[in-house]
């Protein structure tokens, strides 16, 4: 089953673009549920996102992207 | 655990920022001694994210903002680290040293000689330094060599999150003052531009990382490229470079100035013949003349190229974006040098 990874609708207050600052998984690593997978600035705040289930990511969005609520920035293969 | 290799067993990576601020996590919780204090550490988590979640698991009384006063809370950490306790204090720009040294080089550094051994100064000093993102003259310098020439304080630089996390637990164990230069590229905050060779696998557990010792990130015989933080990743760019011309570089990362581990500069200087020292700090009078003279003083020396240096012009930092990053070293100015220094053997 694949699940899409996308930045909650929720994260940040407003609907300013941000980027994604830092992946803390390789692309293709195993995690697990409520792992901290990545990082995104939104004007000079950072915001964690978390892997809503456990699998195999794919990155989709890398590290420099600029990401909207709801952009899709990995995939997990479980 | 101490080690001095980076291990690539987990998948979990971490940003500098992360990593020193679990570090710093793992410290509080095993030693009630530990505390840290300084500008917007607390709820904010640092300016450059490096204490976060710790207001939040300790509280003001072990979390402490304080006011705009870098005098009086390094001051007052000096005060407490000989009293008994291990403080960590911030200094948010190294470029603010300016207002507080006498209590960093005359109080700092200096109890413990004053005192006969008697008092311990057990503080943690983290500040961050370098620039590239255009904030000007007072908020960009490095000032490694400042620090490291003045006697009775360590200091170290890290250039990835691995070696951060094993600095920070050995700075906050160790009996003397230490002196924490993290590069601001290196910090995983997009908007000071994100170098991705820092944010690497970080092991969960406490573990310490030998204050003193470099490490051979990448080997070669060609030439020793030695760098420290930021400018590590300028060195490995440039080993890329040069391997896709034939030549092979080693790269040697120092992680600490004091002490400085000569003897794993002279070695890969001994195997290369030639060396390229790269950093972001002034170029007169600090680490990049300090490495050279090093290799160059010691009587087995047997270079085949005269040494040369990337560093920072010797002008205060430009605030306008091309002329900044005209100034600062990078991975074609380091590959340069090694055209010119082939041209002139």
């Amino acid at each position: 089953m694949t699940t899409e990874i996308a930045v909650p609708e929720d994260l940040w207050e407003g609907d300013t673009e941000g980027v994604i600052t830092s992946w803390l998984v390789s692309d293709g690593a195993e995690v697990a549920q409520g792992d901290l997978v990545a990082e995104v600035m939104v004007e000079k705040a950072q915001y964690e996102i978390e892997a809503p289930l456990s699998g195999r990511l794919a990155i989709v969005k890398e590290e420099d992207e600029v990401v909207a609520k709801g952009s899709v920035i990995a995939t997990l293969e479980s | 655990m101490s080690t001095n290799a980076s291990t690539a067993t987990a998948t979990r990576k971490l940003t500098i920022a992360r990593a020193m601020a679990e570090a710093t996590a793992q410290e509080m919780r095993a030693d009630p001694r530990v505390f840290v204090m300084g500008e917007d550490v607390g709820p904010l988590g640092g300016v450059f994210g490096n204490t976060r979640g710790l207001f939040d698991e300790f509280g003001p009384d072990r979390v402490r903002d304080t006011p705009i006063s870098e005098t009086a809370f390094i001051g007052a950490a000096v005060g407490a680290a000989s009293d008994g306790m291990r403080p960590i204090v911030e200094l948010m720009f190294v470029d603010f040293f300016g207002v507080c040294m006498d209590a960093i080089y005359n109080l700092m550094a200096k109890n413990t000689y004053f005192s006969g051994g008697k008092v311990k100064v057990p503080m943690v000093l983290m500040t961050s330094t370098g620039g590239g993102y255009s904030d000007a003259g007072q908020h960009s310098q490095c000032l490694y060599g400042t620090f490291a020439h003045l006697p009775g304080m360590k200091v170290v630089v890290p250039s990835n999150a691995f070696d951060a996390k094993g600095l920070m637990t050995a700075a906050i164990r160790d009996d003397n003052p230490v002196v924490f230069m993290y590069h601001k590229a290196l910090q995983g905050m997009g908007w000071l531009g994100t170098e991705k060779g820092a944010t690497v696998p970080v092991p969960e557990e406490s573990y310490s990382v030998e204050i003193g010792r470099a490490a051979v990130v990448r080997e070669g015989h060609d030439v020793t490229l030695v760098s420290l933080g930021v400018g590590v990743h300028h060195c490995l760019r440039a080993a890329k470079a040069l391997e896709e011309e034939g030549f092979s570089a080693e790269v040697v990362d120092l992680r600490s100035l004091v002490p400085l581990d000569r003897d794993t500069v002279r070695a890969s200087v001994a195997r290369t013949g030639r060396l390229i020292v790269v950093d972001e700090d002034y170029h007169s009078y600090g680490v990049s003349g300090e490495i050279i003279a090093s290799v160059a003083e010691h009587a087995g020396c047997r270079l085949k190229a005269a040494p040369k240096r990337v560093a920072y012009p010797d002008i205060p930092i430009p605030f306008a974006p091309t002329m900044e990053q005209w100034a600062l070293p990078n991975a074609d100015k380091v590959v340069a040098a090694f055209h010119q220094m082939m041209r002139e053997s």
